[in-house]
């Protein structure tokens, strides 16, 4: 391995694009003149502008190997069917490191010198970098935070996940079948993806009758002993030890400190990827009922009819057969968008971002991943962009993830709704404060 | 309250251990070489992928394999030395600023060859010491805060009891002297990257199982060694070692208190108020600060 990587004198970019652009064309079929681009169609080039690299990779590099397969199977069934013609697709990849400058950069490569017609990002911190790009093009964005959402921002769609809004079904099934647990604690590292999902918690604890044991603790991003944070928080005797959405290089330090340090009680947390290693960091025992947001594709759950992911449980086998180990929350949620996007450039019969949305739009729903959804978000966000509908809430049983139930988020907003309102303004997360 | 305070006390006394191993390496090459190493957080970095090279990936011994990245990074340094630092002896900013590129390079190569995602660390083993329900320390901590005394006592043996010791402590003194009184510069410079490296990577590889391994993690250890350092007294090993302490027992009871973004501001702060008031550091000497 080490004479292997020495030989070469590329930086790391340029070796992680190259390996990206290379293995994305091979993948799809299309580095081989001949085969996608011999039929003589033009090929639907889809922008892919997420972390690659860094911190944030785990909600990015996965979603794009997803993405891949999603596209080797459009493409083997014959591509993407535009006015009668069918037309291959082809995903092009940009490492925005989660810096909102590269983000820019990014955003106009790929639409100028590119030529992609959407382009799908993580949002965050990164979305401020390529609004301009996406304002001035006109070209079709879309992130997986609708917290980037705004009543200017009508090219940019939260169609896959309203993080971090599905956050509050895993607190609604917790107090409806631990009706024990009555108090919490919690921390998350300070930033946009912390912040936005701190006040939805406190927002579900609270409507939840669960109290807060003390404020939030907010932790720095460059936090590598998580031991202090753990044994303060442990100090409180809580029934519930919250994670908030943390990333993978926080939840298992985390996670582990909590095992060491002798904690007993519920865990939940946004995401659990990797936790097989969580497992074997701690035990089956402790890691049972772990509660989680992000299903396994194999989940027998996944094969209800309301559900409109193509072959979800092949497409985890395929997945898992490329990159073991590697499924995590966004393995699947690109390629949803993409389900979603290919679905209503079809019966627009265009690629052209105009018609595609007002396709994607059309009467309200969409077919969002969990089932029909509806096109929301005016009373939280200014604008309906958000495609909302159930979300699944998931248990760690037997050291397997399991999906215990589909729960309505739009329903507990109709609720509680003036909660989470109360909360996101407290932490300046309205679209009006960002 | 009582286990509380206890429980702070042994997180950080871990904390303490592998920030002492970082920061008397990173003065130990400043005292002899006079070059501030950047790249030290990435010598860290790479001692801690020896360990998913060889205990996770090939499922070697951990002892061994922390032997193996002592050694392996002490060799990184010696390579530093080599290639890197003896060019540019005359040029410390020259070496500062090579360092840095160094530590890119580093950076992008375990990138290339590893890939950039936290990887996983299977642990060396759970047991946990229980001194009470709230009060427990992980057998894997207690490992790496007694390596760290063995390390240091070693490194203290070795410069007050050796010729070898004496002639890096000449060497940190006054360089010109030592060479009129025969040392070797060269040896001394290599001598001080080879154990200044290996400390960093020891330390990397002991903390491996219980902290994010990923290509960036040497960035906040280096900022904690340069505040260590500074508090301590740039070139006093001694200064090092108490610092250390000072600022991991501070920056933990800060966390645990408030909050860890706060116990960063503290930590500047202390460097801050030690600059002002004694600017040489707690053990530095006028003539290296």
């Amino acid at each position: 391995m080490f004479t292997n990587f020495i030989s070469r004198a590329h930086s790391r970019r340029k070796f992680i694009q190259s390996t990206s652009a290379l293995a994305g064309l091979g993948a799809l079929g299309l580095a081989v003149p001949g085969r996608g681009i011999a039929s003589g169609h033009e090929t639907i080039k889809i922008g892919f502008l997420a972390p690659l690299t860094g911190p944030v990779a785990a909600w990015g590099k996965p979603g794009l190997d997803g993405c891949r397969i999603w596209g080797e199977w459009v493409n083997a069934d014959g591509g993407i069917n535009i006015g009668g013609q069918n037309r291959m697709v082809e995903f092009v990849a940009y490492d925005n490191e989660y810096d909102p400058a590269k983000a820019r950069t990014g955003a106009t490569k790929l639409i100028r010198e590119d030529g992609v017609v959407f382009v799908m990002m993580l949002g965050g911190d990164t979305w401020p970098g390529a609004q301009p790009v996406a304002d001035r093009t006109g070209v079709l964005f879309s992130t997986l935070l609708p917290s980037d959402l705004g009543p200017d921002t009508t090219t940019l769609l939260a169609p896959a996940e309203v993080h971090p809004i599905y956050n509050v079904t895993g607190v609604a099934w917790l107090a409806e079948n631990k009706p024990g647990l009555k108090t919490a604690v919690m921390c998350a590292q300070d930033d946009a993806l912390g912040l936005p999902s701190v006040a939805t918690y406190l927002a579900a604890f609270e409507a939840a009758g669960i109290s807060m044991q003390q404020d939030p603790l907010l932790f720095d991003p460059a936090t590598t002993d998580f031991a202090p944070v753990v044994t303060k928080l442990l100090a409180q005797n809580p029934d519930i030890f919250c994670l908030d959405t943390c990333y993978a290089d926080y939840v298992h330090p985390i996670t582990e400190q909590l095992f060491q340090q002798g904690y007993e009680g519920q865990i939940i947390s946004c995401t659990a990827d990797f936790y097989e290693q969580m497992i074997e960091k701690t035990s089956v025992e402790f890691m049972e009922g772990f509660l989680f947001q992000f299903p396994d594709f194999d989940d027998p759950a996944l094969n209800e009819s309301f559900i409109n992911f193509p072959d979800p449980n092949k497409f985890y086998e395929v997945y898992n057969e490329r990159h073991p180990g590697e499924w995590g929350a966004v393995s699947w949620e690109y390629a949803s968008i993409m389900e979603l996007w290919k679905s209503a450039a079809e019966q627009a019969g265009s690629i052209e971002p105009d018609a595609v949305l007002a396709a994607m739009k059309a009467g309200g729903k969409g077919e969002h991943a969990f089932g029909t959804a509806d096109w929301w978000g005016e009373d939280l966000f200014g604008i309906d962009n958000a495609l909302v509908g159930n979300w699944p809430v998931v248990v760690i049983e037997n050291g397997k993830a399991t999906v215990k139930e589909f729960q309505s988020i739009p329903d507990w907003y109709a609720s509680h709704g003036e909660l989470l309102k109360k909360h996101m303004a407290a932490y300046g997360q309205m679209w009006d404060q960002r | 309250m009582i286990e509380l305070i206890a429980q702070t006390g042994l997180n950080a006394l871990y904390a303490a251990a592998y920030l002492s191993l970082v920061a008397v390496g990173l003065v130990l090459i400043f005292g002899v070489m006079g070059v501030i190493n950047f790249a030290h957080g990435e010598l860290f970095m790479l001692g801690a992928y020896v360990v998913v090279a060889l205990y996770t990936g090939l499922e070697m011994p951990f002892v061994l394999v922390a032997a193996l990245a002592l050694m392996f990074v002490g060799c990184v340094g010696l390579l530093m030395e080599f290639a890197m630092f003896r060019p540019l002896r005359s040029n410390p900013l020259g070496g500062l600023v090579a360092s840095i590129g160094f530590l890119v390079v580093l950076q992008a190569l375990v990138s290339m060859g590893f890939g950039v995602r936290m990887e996983h660390v299977p642990p060396v083993t759970q047991e946990v010491i229980v001194f009470s329900e709230k009060v427990r320390l992980p057998v894997q901590r207690l490992a790496v805060i007694v390596a760290a005394a063995l390390f240091l006592g070693a490194l203290w043996l070795f410069l007050k009891r050796t010729r070898f010791g004496w002639a890096l402590r000449a060497s940190a003194q006054d360089p010109e002297a030592a060479a009129l009184q025969g040392i070797s510069i060269r040896k001394t410079s290599m001598m001080a990257m080879f154990i200044g490296g290996a400390l960093a990577g020891v330390a990397g590889a002991l903390t491996a199982p219980l902290i994010s391994v990923n290509p960036n993690m040497g960035h906040s250890v280096i900022v904690a060694a340069f505040i260590v350092i500074i508090v301590g007294g740039v070139g006093s090993l001694e200064g090092a070692v108490v610092a250390a302490f000072a600022y991991s027992f501070i920056h933990t009871a800060v966390t645990t208190i408030w909050d860890g973004v706060i116990a960063d501001i503290v930590g500047l702060l202390l460097m801050l108020g030690v600059l002002i008031v004694k600017p040489t550091g707690l053990f530095g000497t006028a003539d290296r600060a």
